[in-house]
């Protein structure tokens, strides 16, 4: 293999010989939650030896984003990695050995320090060539405008200029309409898949894995409600980001189904027992934002030095439906649906405000949460212009809001102590915990 | 620079540009016009003037403050929907009968959200404007603009027949026809007009009804071609970026010597450099395909940043350019990510570029001047 691609694979066997030892702890002892832990981290492990399979091997592989239906790519057998992972896998596991470096040199590469450094990042892994060249990509171009603006520079690398692409392109309203146009880029999505990949489409199969992913989603639902017990039966950061990772790192496998019925298991018997892995609860949040990657050193100070659990997140809360599998038809415009309405970040900041006042107005009263935290991510552009409509409807609610303005990926914006500062006197003020 | 135009046409323009109601716009609401507001070059303003209406669009021209439109947007948004909200929450857009919104950005798109909260604007719309522009997409937008054209009629009881569209598609050419005769004098060595008459020209253009406009654009083309050309600048400049509607901020380029002499501006030649193919018989396709496929692009259509290049490249080489300034609103992500990559591919080009972040008002007079006579020093005197 050569150098470049022995380097695009670079990150990949670091976080896994990272994740290794990890593994073999939790599998030694797994305790109550080790099994579910063990599964995720599993999950990215076996993810991440698929890609370096198809790299040494020459077979085929896409990038791809959260928000183009796993399902698909299921059903068409063919493997993919989703590139903003790393910096998502960071924060689950508590920040990675080159958070800082990475940051340095990207700012070295002269996009404007206002624009997301979400998206910042990952076109320093791209121009550092730190990230595997596909055979495709299906590229993410919603919900903001930093994806819009780093996927025009992202195709401009020369070693992606020839990557063929395609760029599902997502309405702005939420209607039928809009549901079947967007079918209609899911299916030509299908023909440039089978295009460059050689991998065809199967409907049968389809059929089957939206089957199994609707079990998933059923008992996420089923999961959600158990969250709103008070107390609430887990923390926050393994079974919150395990349905981020679980959805985007694979779909409609049994065993991933079979996850989140282990993991409502657990919640049920932990309610009924009166048995919260967080004790003494005293206040319940809603995070409204993506979690940071240093969230590992947020929440377990919320939780043992303010007794705040975050009942339910941003991220976390879609109304997820369960698509119609009846025929093809339905069950692409289900997929379309489930990709514009259920997709992290792209229910909440793609289209109009409603989704963001009916997310707070529902989870404030069905979660019993005492405030409302916005983080304020700097790239969420749309989220700032959102926030005073975010205020308004916590101020209807009676439920007291906070502000505080942050970069997920960057303590340096808004250090942790910072943060912490701001909850603190927040917390303080407000008279909660 | 001084002006070499007499020209009572470009003072029209110029006091068009200045102000937001100007006298054409207060004559036409005198005479019981409506007047359709709209924030995106990618308006079929055709759509408005079929309707009988003044396409505007909105600006935050002579705007001092955000105080009111500060409880609606952050710190981290972009000063243009800052101000042009905080107009609109003064009442300086009371004058508006409607206005049509795009999902043109992040922070554009919010105004909507707020506009329909907190102003009483009886007719207020979103469209999706699609951010590639392949077929599929052309068809969608052709019927977004079919539904405007259902929801127009029915609320303001007014028929938007295809002739009319046909003939509003005929009456906008015309100005963009015009407008690019005025360009194709700058390509000369001696351009009879400066960058910051052209603006104030362009802008004029979407704040006065076209009939119009298209008249005084007459009467300026007779007037420039008598006016002597300009030889007294140091190196000629290209302008490239989004939003940018105040012929002020040319003008401190110019008063250091670099004459303007093209752009790619969303305001400026990106608004007129391709004409709607009045030989499509169904108008909303030909205003579809035109303003999602075949105009100029912006960088909100991700897909087309090869084809924003060779438009900047070409234009380069046919105005003759020693330089490019790049200008780019404050967290301005669109604009952001692609002067990343302007960056890259002008350094292999050879192309000298200066890029600068501003705010909506002309403020930092005294920085944009130094910086202009530094980017001039290191063009070199090429045309003194
Ligand atoms: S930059 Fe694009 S989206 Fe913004 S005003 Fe111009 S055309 Fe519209
Ligand atoms: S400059 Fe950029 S952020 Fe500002 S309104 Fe235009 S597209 Fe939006």
């Amino acid at each position: 293999m050569d150098e470049k691609k022995e380097r695009s694979l670079s990150r990949m066997r670091e976080e896994m010989a990272m994740f290794q030892p990890l593994l073999e702890i939790l599998k030694a002892d797994p305790g109550e939650m080790g099994n579910l832990q063990a599964f995720l981290v599993e999950n990215i492990i076996s993810n991440h030896k698929v890609i370096i399979d198809c790299v040494e091997q020459g077979k085929p592989f896409l990038a791809s984003q959260f928000t183009n239906p796993v399902e698909i790519l299921t059903a068409m057998d063919v493997p993919w990695y989703f590139h903003v992972q790393q910096q998502f896998a960071a924060g689950g596991t508590g920040g990675s050995p080159h958070t800082l470096e990475d940051l340095e040199n990207m700012d070295r590469l002269g996009v404007p320090a206002d624009c997301c450094t979400l998206l910042r990042l990952l076109l320093y892994y791209q121009v550092a060539g730190l990230l595997p060249i596909p055979t495709a990509y299906l590229a993410l171009t919603e919900p903001c405008d930093s994806v819009a603006g780093l996927h025009a520079a992202f195709m401009n690398h020369p070693d992606w200029r020839d990557v063929p692409v395609f760029e599902p392109e997502v309405p702005y309203h939420d209607d039928a309409r809009s549901y079947d146009y967007y079918a209609g880029e899911l299916k030509r999505m299908i023909d440039f898949i089978a295009k460059h990949t050689g991998k065809t489409m199967n409907m049968n199969r389809l059929k089957e894995v939206v089957t199994e992913t609707n079990k998933g989603y059923a008992l996420w639902i089923e999961y959600s409600d158990l969250r709103r017990a008070v107390p609430t039966p887990h923390s926050y950061v393994m079974p919150l980001s395990g349905f981020y990772t679980l959805n985007t790192a694979g779909a409609g496998e049994p065993e991933k189904t079979q996850w989140y019925r282990d993991l409502v298991a657990n919640a049920e018997a932990r309610v009924r027992e009166n048995r919260p892995e967080v004790p003494n609860q005293k206040i319940r949040l809603l995070w409204y934002d993506i979690q940071p990657m240093f969230f590992s050193e947020l929440v377990p100070w919320l939780e043992q030095e303010w007794g705040a659990v975050i009942a339910m997140d941003m991220v976390s809360y879609c109304p997820h439906e369960l698509v119609d599998t009846s025929t093809e038809d339905a069950m692409f415009r289900g997929l379309a649906k489930r990709a514009l309405q259920h997709g992290p970040m792209i229910h909440q900041a793609r289209g109009l405000v409603d989704n963001v006042i009916s997310d707070i107005r529902r989870i404030v009263t069905d979660y019993k949460i005492d405030c409302v935290i916005f983080p304020g991510h700097m790239g969420h552009k749309d989220m700032a212009a959102t926030a005073s409509i975010a205020r308004e409807t916590c101020r209807e609610l009676g439920v007291p809001y906070l502000y505080i303005g942050m970069d997920i990926c960057d303590k340096r914006y808004t250090s942790v102590d910072q943060i912490k500062d701001k909850i603190s006197k927040f917390f303080t003020a407000m008279r909660l915990g | 620079m001084q002006t070499n135009v007499r020209s009572t046409a470009l003072q029209a323009f110029s006091e068009a540009a200045q102000t937001i109601v100007s006298p054409e716009v207060q004559k036409w609401k005198n005479q019981g016009g409506k007047i359709m507001g709209y924030f995106c070059a990618a308006m079929p303003v055709e759509m408005i003037t079929a309707a009988g209406f003044l396409p505007f669009r909105v600006r935050a021209t002579g705007s001092t403050g955000t105080e009111l439109s500060d409880a609606y947007f952050g710190n981290i948004n972009c000063s243009f929907p800052r101000h042009a909200f905080n107009m609109a929450l003064r009442g300086e857009y009371d004058f508006l009968d409607g206005v049509v919104i795009f999902n043109s950005c992040d922070h554009i798109r919010r105004i909507y959200d707020h506009w329909i909260r907190q102003m009483k604007t009886p007719f207020v719309k979103i469209l999706s404007l699609p951010r590639k522009d392949g077929p599929a997409q052309v068809e969608w937008f052709r019927d977004e603009l079919a539904i405007l054209r259902e929801h127009m009629q029915e609320h303001f009881r007014v028929e938007i027949t295809y002739d009319k569209l046909r003939e509003a598609i005929a009456l906008h050419n015309a100005s963009r026809h015009r407008q690019r005769d005025l360009y194709e004098l700058r390509k000369t060595d001696r351009p009879p007009i400066t960058g910051t008459e052209m603006l104030a020209v362009t802008v004029a253009g979407t704040a006065m009804p076209p009939i119009r406009y298209n008249q005084l654009l007459g009467e300026l083309l007779e007037d420039v071609g008598k006016a002597s050309g300009h030889s007294d600048y140091r190196a000629r400049l290209m302008i490239v970026g989004g939003e940018l509607d105040n012929p002020e901020f040319i003008r401190v380029i110019e008063g250091q010597g670099g004459l303007v002499v093209t752009d790619a501006l969303c305001f400026g030649s990106r608004l007129i450099w391709r004409d709607v193919d009045q030989s499509v018989s169904d108008p909303l396709t030909a205003l579809a395909q035109y303003y999602v496929a075949d105009r100029p692009s912006c960088a909100r259509m991700y897909t087309r940043y090869e084809q924003r290049v060779e438009y900047i490249k070409k234009m380069i080489r046919d105005f003759n350019v020693d330089g490019v300034v790049y200008v780019r609103l404050t967290f301005c992500e669109l604009w952001g990510f692609e002067q990343y990559s302007l960056v890259n591919d002008f350094k292999q080009s050879n192309i000298p570029l200066l890029c600068m972040d501003r705010e909506y008002t002309l403020t930092g007079v005294g920085q944009l001047r130094t910086r202009i006579q530094a980017f001039l020093e290191t063009l070199g005197d090429k045309h003194g």
